[in-house]
């Protein structure tokens, strides 16, 4: 054990750097953003990892959807979202998503991505579950990496400022309450300010807060938690999308993605008594219904008693040739190879894993957020979505939103106030005291991982989400202990990840109904999604509540 | 659960002068990878410890690190008890983590014409197996080259091949890639070996690029000298002495009765610069009951064209070479050469089978030579080891014919991809890390079964170099005596 050494100094702003615009995150939605913004001024982006290896859009397999065929309408993707997400998405911003998705396709060839193409040289499509239309672009079962290294080499065309393995602790206003930047942690805990006219969030998800999860490590919900800190509001945090097929084991491997594509290409589920189920919980769709559907069903009937013994069911796809899996679901025979099971012979077993939050910053379509100066792009913003994301909404979602927060965030005046000193005093003490501290941060993060998963998962009920919430805020008032100055941003990411938690908590309690993703075992109001009286819950500092709606006739 | 115990480099450049080892034992999952053994290390014992991971699966590359000397991801690498777990061979900044920005920044970025259209489904088809990297560079770390030149890695020259064959990008690869070492990769294919994503730099991108800078007229004028030689006397090496084909019979019948028949493909280097050691290896084949056929007219594999990108004449010596063997019935084609090997099992699309003389020893078994009274230690040739895949067989055939048997770390001698002729330099500074690891063993002798290998070393060690063949040849010579002598 190394014994931690109190610095004798007090915390203090090691660099100070100024930009016109500020990009938080490194993923496909934060590069985007940069690469938009800088056509109208300085651009900073900083990055918690090495640029492109955070994050979840280098992770993401399946695709991206785009209507791109005769055939297909942006009507039908628009309906296909809004049915997918029960009727809670903000239809501008599903306009935007639908209407936008192929020009940012288009943007993505132009620049060199390496999409799979047809014989008449389309980028080809494959079906997603819960769309009519095969409209999932890729590129083999790394359709996301492909996206990133073409935007990494975009972005490297502009002159952006990429500070990597810097880490965003929280975000600073001016004396007039706008957002005017952000406070970090550089890799040895040195501490740098960054000040900006426009700041965009594009800090991804966070379903590292739950035990299962298919995020990288970086998936700790640091934009929702800094977001709500400075004041925003964010809403539909309950949602949280539970994908249908994660690995089962080894353990420390459980959660791990196992593509969608999958099931696109001709998987099949079955329960340990080699039963087809899905034609019990949605004949029609089969294994392609949507995600919340599937991942409900799967964990039906592992508690019902028909799961494997490792609690999963099988996902098989044996009856496709050896040469479909090879070129079609490369990673995913690598993945399971690794593991000795070769999937050309022999079925996966798979179980629901956190995967997405569908809630976020509230933000228009020009992805303004509540706060001035303050804007939000990719899984950190809410509404998209609603209750339930398809499947390739969100690689197209950090595209069209990320181009949409550059180029409004690059549009964005001069700053004119003076910083908030005071806030900026208030952070160095919090790390000052970080040092005084007295709980391991892994403990309190295995804790919160466990109780969300425990009582926040799948299905809900309101004791058990009361429970949680009172665990959470235990578990938030913790005094954590960095035994070193590169132990700082541990502590601040678990301070995030309590933040996160308790705000999907918060509003899983607001909602009192099954909508989506999100499912009250103990719901006293059935409600259908297109004419439930509901609409988002909302969460800020100065309130937290569920709007109604007008009820269509 | 159980517990392992693994030793860990640890270095903190505000503390240290070098990095040095801890140990630690550590409970894990069944089935834990290395990622999940350093987790246990930093939430258990040390939270200070330094290294990077992200995605937890194999996809970003950030993870990577050295597991016994061999580059992993160790978020896919099973965590094994004993092991050590050290940086890859990159500065190091802290503990496990290294400083990937210099090389990432070479890392050549498309620059798309305004004007370009999508790639056709044969493009991207060509344009994949090179855009799996995920930047782990692994193989940046294991390339000799890089230990001594300005190489700037193999992904690195991947990744231009990726632009050169894209017809979006505007930029010139050739030159880029020359710049950046083409010529400098000696086809040894450890980055192959230690690549998450299993990618064949040295087949897709180097010997390719070569072939586009050879187009262009960029290749090395030492490797056009041999590409001449090869177009005027269907040979790479000049005659300077009766060579072995000059030498033999076209079948060479066994002492004894008849165990076996193959065909022999000699290759240049044992046909005109080292023919003894091929004559060495008729005699071993004679003892041990294989008949061998020798095709007069076959010619060179075509090798020292093909890894130095001067591929024009190839299907001709490729033509010539397969009518030789099948017009004599030959089903099965005995190399004793690693590089003519690997290309006539790689390269060529044969219609008889091919095998290494090691691999048919071993198939035949052989009668035990007496054991020469020498340490000795055994040089892997790298189109033998990865070329073929052949590890055991001379190792166990070398065990057979000398008193002591000696390990030595596995790395390129120096000689290979044209190296040797086009690069002297380097090929010699591979060498001298060679003879260190020679020393380092403190053999008598060093044995291989590659011409090239056993040449280029012999240049650069004073400890003597023989062919595993004259080895055992050597054996039967002491046990033939011994018998003399008793009798």
């Amino acid at each position: 054990m190394v014994l931690y050494n109190a610095p004798t100094n007090k915390m203090h702003v090691d660099e100070i750097v100024d930009a016109h615009v500020l990009v938080v995150g490194s993923g496909g939605a934060g590069v985007r953003a940069a690469i938009e913004a800088s056509r109208y001024g300085g651009v900073v982006m900083v990055s918690k990892t090495i640029a492109g290896k955070g994050g979840c859009t280098t992770m993401a397999e399946g695709g991206y959807n785009a209507v791109l065929r005769d055939r297909d309408s942006v009507d039908v993707h628009r309906e296909d979202t809004l049915k997918g997400g029960a009727y809670l998405n903000d239809p501008a911003l599903v306009d935007a998503l639908v209407t936008e998705a192929p020009e940012r396709m288009a943007d993505l060839v132009r620049w060199g991505a390496v999409f799979d193409v047809t014989d008449e040289c389309q980028v080809a499509q494959r079906p997603f579950g819960g769309q009519r239309f095969p409209r999932t672009c890729y590129a083999g079962d790394r359709t996301g990496h492909e996206m990133i290294m073409t935007l990494l080499d975009r972005l490297d065309a502009t002159d952006t400022h990429l500070y990597q393995e810097v880490s965003v602790i929280d975000l600073v206003k001016d004396e007039n309450g706008a957002v005017a930047g952000a406070i970090a942690l550089d890799r040895d805990g040195e501490i740098v300010l960054f000040r900006a006219d426009a700041t965009v969030l594009a800090t991804g998800g966070g379903t590292q807060v739950y035990d299962i999860s298919t995020n990288s490590a970086a998936g700790t919900g640091d934009g929702f938690a800094m977001g709500y800190r400075a004041g925003a509001e964010l809403i539909d945090m309950e949602m949280v999308q539970f994908h249908p097929t994660g690995a089962v084991y080894p353990y420390d491997a459980r959660g791990r993605l196992v593509t969608e594509a999958v099931r696109g290409e001709g998987g099949i589920l079955v329960n340990a008594r080699r039963e087809r189920f899905m034609k019990r919980y949605d004949p029609d769709r089969m294994e392609l219904s949507t995600r919340d559907v599937v991942a409900r069903a799967i964990a039906t009937e592992v508690l019902e008693g028909r799961g494997t013994s490792r609690g999963g069911v099988y996902l098989d796809v044996t009856h496709l040739s050896a040469e479909t899996i090879e070129s079609r679901l490369p990673v995913m025979l690598e993945q399971f190879l690794a593991f000795g099971v070769d999937i050309r012979r022999e079925p996966m077993e798979v179980a629901p894993t956190a995967h997405h939050i569908m809630g976020g910053l509230r933000i228009t379509p020009e992805c303004r957020t509540t706060l001035p100066g303050l804007f939000a792009c990719g899984e950190v913003a809410g509404g998209v979505h609603g209750a339930n994301r398809l499947g390739g909404n969100a690689l197209a979602e950090t595209q069209v939103f990320g181009k949409r927060a550059g180029e409004f965030a690059g549009k964005a005046p001069a700053r004119s106030g003076r910083l908030d000193e005071g806030t900026i005093d208030e952070r160095l003490r919090m790390l000052e005291g970080f040092f005084e501290g007295a709980a391991n941060p892994a403990d309190v993060r295995k804790d919160l991982k466990l109780t969300m998963w425990g009582q926040a998962g799948i299905f809900r009920n309101a004791p058990d989400l009361r429970t949680a919430l009172g665990h959470v805020r235990r578990l938030a008032d913790q005094r954590l202990c960095a035994a070193s100055t590169a132990n700082l941003l541990e502590c601040c990411t678990v301070r995030n990840m309590c933040t996160t938690a308790s705000l999907i908590v918060r509003c899983a309690l607001l909602r009192p109904e099954n909508r989506g993703a999100h499912v009250r075992l103990d719901a006293e109001v059935a409600t259908e999604p297109a004419t439930s009286p509901f609409g988002h819950t909302h969460v800020s500092l100065a309130r937290e509540g569920i709007e109604r709606r007008e009820v269509p006739a | 659960m159980k517990t392992i115990t693994l030793r860990v480099s640890r270095f903190d450049p505000a503390m240290d002068t070098e990095p040095h080892i801890e140990e630690y034992a550590v409970r894990v999952n069944e089935g834990a990878r290395v990622l999940h053994a350093l987790h246990a290390i930093r939430d258990g014992h040390d939270p200070a410890l330094a290294y990077r991971y992200c995605c937890g699966s194999g996809q970003c590359g950030s993870c990577a690190v050295r597991v016994d000397g061999e580059p992993v991801l160790a978020c896919m690498e099973e965590a094994r008890d004993g092991m050590t777990v050290e940086p890859l061979e990159l500065p190091v900044l802290k503990d496990l983590m290294v400083d990937l920005e210099p090389v990432i920044a070479k890392i050549a970025r498309i620059c798309p014409a305004p004007d370009a259209a999508l790639p056709e489904q044969e493009e991207i088809e060509a344009i994949k197996p090179l855009r799996d990297c995920i930047e782990c560079f692994c193989c940046v770390s294991a390339c000799p080259a890089l230990q001594v030149t300005e190489f700037a890695g193999p992904t690195v020259i991947r990744q231009e091949m990726r632009l050169a064959l894209d017809p979006r990008d505007s930029g010139d690869r050739i030159t880029d890639a020359i710049e950046k070492g083409l010529f400098y990769c000696t086809t040894c294919k450890r980055c192959t070996e230690v690549c998450p994503k299993n990618i064949d730099i040295p087949g897709k991108a180097i010997e390719r690029l070569r072939e586009l800078a050879n187009r262009r007229g960029l290749t090395l004028p030492r490797h056009q000298e041999v590409a001449r030689l090869i177009e005027e006397t269907g040979r790479s090496v000049e005659r300077t002495q009766p060579t072995f084909l000059e030498q033999v019979p076209e079948v060479i019948e066994p002492d004894g009765p008849v165990r076996g028949e193959v065909g022999f493909f000699v290759g240049c280097m044992f046909n005109g610069r080292v023919p003894q050691t091929a004559l060495d290896a008729m005699e071993v084949m004679k003892r041990n009951g294989i008949r061998v056929i020798v095709p007069h007219d076959q010619v060179c594999c075509g090798s020292p064209l093909i890894r130095t990108g001067q591929t024009a004449g190839v299907p001709d010596l490729k033509q010539k070479n397969i009518e030789a063997f099948t017009r004599r019935g030959i089903t099965t084609v005995m190399t004793i050469c690693a590089g003519c090997g690997a290309t006539l099992k790689n390269d060529y699309d044969t219609p008889f089978a091919v095998k290494d003389v090691t691999e048919i020893l071993t198939e035949y078994g052989i009668e035990p030579p007496a054991k020469l009274d020498v340490r000795a230690t055994y040089h892997d040739p790298c189109h033998l080891l990865r070329g073929q895949g052949i590890r055991d067989q001379p190792r166990a055939l070398l065990c057979e014919g000398v008193r002591e048997f000696v390990e030595m770390p596995s790395q390129c001698c120096g000689a290979g991809g044209g190296v040797r002729s086009g690069v002297p330099e380097e090929a010699k500074a591979l060498g001298a890390k060679r003879d260190e690891a020679v020393k380092a063993t403190g053999a008598d002798v060093v044995v291989t079964v590659c011409p090239f290998c056993e040449f280029h070393i012999a240049d650069c060690t004073d400890v003597p170099v023989k062919n595993l063949v004259t080895v055992l040849l050597e054996g039967y010579r002491k046990k033939d005596a011994e018998r003399e002598g008793s009798a």
